[in-house]
Formats: structure tokens, C-alpha cells, sequence
């Protein structure tokens, strides 16, 4: 800000010191990503040597990390459907209906993003332990969808909000039924909101760990919870190889998430200026 | 919106609208609230009845005792210490990254927040690991510092490693808050200080800094708050020191199967959090107050 830019030199300062801390948060993920091609794995930085070692490791036979990979894909691929399911469907009625308690059920949404995740994670081990469900994907998945679904539920609210409901009158004034509307304008311009929000539910689900620890079994053990093992307790290269691959999806992901939006901001404003060109047509017509 | 609703069919009388659209939001808020009541409230207050329960289900205090006494309590503290110096330098790092970037060209300062939120993506245990081969003996940070008296420094499985590596975990939580509440401040308060006459440190120490004081306050505590719960980091970088309550609740339940030993420790974290949060929450009615006042 102006009134700490005293002089050139605090300038530079400053400068420098950001430099320092931008760098601080993105070291560890380009250390990772370098040391995943090296041929010494944990002592030393930079490498000496390149190899695909780790890489090749993986998908050898006896491997455990193939099997960890599914079951992650897997559960984060139920926890994605459950948390669109019930994220439609609140987001809708937080944002396009008349909800009583509404502030009471948003406060229940933001809940179990506020409370630290190892007390979900405790909790759900009360619940699931006693049904002999410890291990299952789709009780994990069904924990994953508490964290999951109100990430969801934020993104679409945000969703609906971003569109105009100029569109959705516009469309009534024309006689369109609820069920046109929704299938003809609010879904096609939610749709890359739907898209975020599934993404991200991935993510959520495929990255989390503490729910996935306490739910796992000895044979069934969650991508993380394998790269925490790993870490802790045994001397595997290949988590060297397991973590690039997992940043370079994170990347990936975050880059679709911003193409679709992208796109979606598009769609929007093509159907708006259509409206305006028939505005401009019928001055005669209602303003809408 | 209920005029939308209304265009079909006008003659229809506004109050059985509305109770269509009550009807509507209660059918479609139905699935979020039974799946949080079922898989959040509940486990949470079967967690807070199991800590108040002996092993035959009687009623008792003495797994809050067993947790605020001896080893237990040593833990508390040490999650305290470590969560509060986590929050400290992510609130020094933030601030000053935070202002580097609102003065920095719209591309520039788009590629900075890009290097703030892609990390904030890609897996905490990677970010770690990445730490644990960047800080060790023949790590990046030991080899660059190699000239330096007393090379290589220790600076794994201690304390240090441990705030190194959660603050690179909190900071961007604190970067985006800050970030916000700088671009919130309304620069015509600066400039109207200025064309009185007052000095740049006075307008920081008076306008700039009281206005974005609450806006501190809750980026400090939220990280705190999210340190609290947290291990994966500290277990992960740190030594027996540096154990914390998250790390405290896992061991109970997978090693030594002591269910409402955990479950006390669950509500204590419950209970600090609920805290911090409360705080959070005043802090951010206050700024409100505070802006409106000095806007009019």
C-alpha cells in the first residue's frame, strides 16, 4: 500500500521478501516433482542421477499402489455423485425457494467445514465401527460426502446466484413451464458450476485423510492413507513417483475447473445479449 | 422470483404460492439436512456421550481428568504453543505477501495468487514430503546454507520443521483473507487523511491498520483454529515433542482401542474451536462496525 512505500529501496524489500514466500509455498511441490525422476529418492537435492524407476515401481507386480489408487478412485467417485445429489438440491432451496430455518440449515452446512476433521473423523468411526463397516468403500465414501457435499453446496449456491433470473422470468413471461426452465435454461447455465462442484468433490474425497484413516482396514487403505503409511512406517521410493503424479492431477483438475468456467461465463453472456437483441426488437414488449 | 412463478398462471391466489415455494425449499433441503443430521450431529454427540461414560455406561468426569493431567495436558499445551506460533507466521507472511501483491499489475499479482492457491490444491502429505527432502541434512536448504558455521543444521523432527511446515499449510488461508480485506479498504479514507496533512505513518497507524485490524484478528485465528486440529504435518516433520492432540485422539483409537479417552480429547478440541470461532465472529461484527463508523 502507498503508505508503506517509502522509498525505492523498501520497495525492493518488499520485492524480495514476497519472493521469498512465494517461493516458501511452491518448493515443496517443485522439490517433489524434480526428486520423482531422481535415482536417489530421499537423500539428496538436486539430483545426481535421472530415472523412471520410481515410476515403472509402481505398477510392478506385489505392488500396493495400484490397489490404493482404485479403492481412492472409487470412493471419491461415489462421494462425487452423493455430493452433487445433495448439493443440487440444497443449493436450490437455499437460493430459489422459501425455506424456513434457512439460516439454521445453512450454519448445519458450514458445520462440518468449521470443526476440525479429525472430530468428524472420530465421530464417524463411533458410527461405523458397531455396523462392521470399517473398510468399506461406500462407508467411506459416505464419510467423504460430510466434508464433500458442503463444498458442493457453497459452489452451486455461488452458482445460482451467478445467473441472471432475468433468464429464468424471461422464459415464464414466454409461457415456459418450471420443468422447461430448468431443463432448457437453469441446467444448461448451471452446468459448469455442476462441473466445479463434482471436481472439486473429487478432489475433496480422493485427497482426504483423516476420515479415510479411521475408516480404513488393514487390506483396504485409501491413496493417502497408503502415502502416510509410507511415509511413516516403511521405506518405499515409489511414493516419490505416487506424489508427483498426485500434484500434476491437482494441477490438471484446477486448470479444468477454470477452462469450464471459462466456458460457462461465455454461455451466459451469449444468452443475455440474445435477450437484449429480442429487447431491442420489441421495444413494445416488457421489460424484462 | 415469485413473479417468475406468478406469469403462468396469474389468477392464483400469492399466499398458497408461497406455501408451494416453503414446500418446494423444505422437499429440497430434506437430503442435506438428513445426511449431515445422521453423519455429522450425530456421530459428534454420540462422541460427546461416549466421553462422559465409563466402560459399563455409567456417568463420569474422569476421562477429562485423564485429559487435563500429566502427558495428556503436556500435549494440550504443545498443540497450543505449536498451533499459536503457526498462526503468528503465517499472519507475518500473509501481511507482507498480501501487500506485495496488491501493489503489484493485475498479471503479476494474478501469477502470485496462482502460486498462493495451486499449493493450497495438491495434497497436504505431498507438500509435506516435499518439506521432509527439501529440510534434510543433504536437502535444497542445507546445501545452499552448507557455508554457513554450524552447516547442516537440524531442522527436521523438531519444532522448527513442525511451524516450518504448517504455516506453508496455513498460508494461503491467510494470503486470501488478508488479500480481501486489503482490497476492501476504502482508499478514499487514505487520501482524505492525506489532504489533511497527515503523515504516512500516521495514516497507517491510524486509518490503514485499525481498518484492517479485524481483518488480522481472524486470519490470525483462523489459522489457529486450523492448526488445532492438525497432524499430518507435525506427525509427519516433527519428534515425540511435538505430538499433538489430533495426533493424541488417532493413536488412542487404532493403537491402544481407548474410545472415550479420545472422545474426551475430541470435545476439548470440539470445545477450542467452538471458541476460536466465536472470536472470529465478534472480531468480524466489530469490523463491520468499525467501517461503517469511519465511512460516514
Amino acid at each position: 500500500m502507498m503508505e508503506l512505500r517509502k522509498t525505492l529501496a523498501g520497495r525492493i524489500a518488499l520485492t524480495a521478501v514476497a519472493t521469498i514466500i512465494l517461493l516458501f509455498l511452491a518448493l515443496p511441490i517443485v522439490v517433489i516433482l524434480v526428486t520423482s525422476f531422481s535415482n536417489n529418492a530421499f537423500a539428496a537435492f538436486p539430483p545426481e542421477a535421472w530415472t523412471l524407476n520410481w515410476y515403472k515401481a509402481l505398477f510392478a507386480d506385489g505392488s500396493k499402489w495400484p490397489a490404493a489408487l482404485s479403492l481412492s478412485a472409487l470412493v471419491a467417485a461415489l462421494s462425487t455423485v452423493f455430493s452433487l445429489i445433495i448439493g443440487v438440491t440444497a443449493a436450490t432451496a437455499l437460493t430459489r425457494s422459501e425455506l424456513p430455518l434457512r439460516s439454521a440449515v445453512f450454519a448445519l452446512v458450514l458445520g462440518p467445514l468449521l470443526i476440525p476433521q479429525i472430530v468428524t473423523a472420530l465421530g464417524l468411526f463411533l458410527l461405523f465401527e458397531p455396523a462392521a463397516m470399517l473398510g468399506s468403500p461406500i462407508a467411506i465414501a459416505l464419510g467423504h460426502t460430510v466434508l464433500a457435499a458442503p463444498i458442493a453446496v457453497l459452489i452451486l449456491i455461488a452458482t445460482l446466484r451467478g445467473i441472471d433470473e432475468r433468464l429464468e422470468d424471461a422464459a415464464a413471461s414466454m409461457g415456459a413451464g418450471r420443468l422447461t426452465i430448468a431443463r432448457k435454461i437453469t441446467f444448461p447455465l448451471a452446468a459448469p458450476g455442476m462441473i466445479a462442484a463434482a471436481i472439486f468433490s473429487f478432489i475433496t474425497s480422493f485427497d482426504e485423510f483423516y476420515i479415510a484413516q479411521f475408516l480404513s482396514s488393514v487390506d483396504t487403505v485409501t491413496l493417502p492413507v497408503r502415502v502416510y503409511n509410507s511415509l511413516t512406517f516403511e521405506i518405499d521410493p515409489s511414493v516419490t513417483a505416487v506424489s508427483a503424479l498426485l500434484t500434476a492431477f491437482a494441477i490438471l483438475a484446477l486448470g479444468l475447473v477454470a477452462l469450464v468456467r471459462w466456458i460457462g461465463s461465455g454461455r451466459q453472456q451469449s444468452l443475455l445479449s440474445v435477450e437484449n437483441t429480442v429487447g431491442v426488437a420489441n421495444p413494445g414488449g416488457d421489460a424484462v | 422470483m415469485a413473479a417468475t412463478l406468478t406469469a403462468g398462471a396469474p389468477a392464483r391466489p400469492r399466499k398458497l404460492l408461497a406455501s408451494r415455494r416453503t414446500r418446494v425449499g423444505i422437499l429440497y433441503a430434506l437430503p442435506v439436512v438428513v445426511y449431515l443430521l445422521v453423519l455429522f450431529v450425530y456421530p459428534i454427540f454420540s462422541t460427546l456421550l461416549l466421553s462422559l461414560q465409563n466402560a459399563d455406561g455409567s456417568f463420569t468426569l474422569h476421562w477429562y481428568a485423564d485429559a487435563l493431567t500429566g502427558v495428556n495436558l503436556s500435549v494440550l499445551f504443545t498443540t497450543l504453543r505449536i498451533s499459536a506460533e503457526t498462526a503468528l507466521l503465517s499472519l507475518v507472511f500473509g501481511f507482507v505477501l498480501a501487500q506485495a501483491i496488491c501493489r503489484l499489475k493485475p498479471l503479476l499479482a494474478g501469477l502470485a495468487m496462482l502460486v498462493v492457491v495451486v499449493p493450497h490444491f495438491v495434497s497436504a502429505l505431498v507438500r509435506t514430503y516435499g518439506w521432509i527432502i527439501m529440510l534434510g541434512d543433504k536437502g535444497l536448504v542445507n546445501e545452499s546454507l552448507a557455508w554457513a558455521p554450524g552447516a547442516p543444521f537440524r531442522l527436521l523432527y523438531n519444532e522448527l520443521g513442525v511451524v516450518i511446515g504448517t504455516t506453508s499449510m496455513m498460508l494461503p488461508y491467510t494470503v486470501l483473507l488478508l488479500y480481501g480485506v486489503m482490497r476492501g479498504v476504502d482508499r478514499r479514507l487514505l487520501a482524505a487523511a492525506s489532504s489533511m496533512g497527515a503523515k504516512r505513518v500516521t495514516i497507517f497507524r491510524r486509518i490503514y491498520l485499525p481498518l484492517v485490524a479485524p481483518g488480522l484478528a481472524s486470519a490470525g485465528l483462523l489459522s489457529f483454529i486450523l492448526s488445532l486440529g492438525y497432524y499430518i504435518t507435525p506427525a509427519l516433520m516433527g519428534g515425540p515433542n511435538q505430538t499433538m492432540i489430533a495426533t493424541l485422539i488417532n493413536q488412542q483409537v487404532t493403537k491402544e482401542n481407548q474410545w472415550n479417552g479420545a472422545a474426551a480429547q475430541g470435545v476439548i478440541l470440539l470445545v477450542l474451536t467452538l471458541a476460536g470461532l466465536l472470536l472470529v465472529k465478534a472480531v468480524t461484527s466489530l469490523g463491520a462496525s468499525r467501517k461503517k463508523r469511519s465511512a460516514s
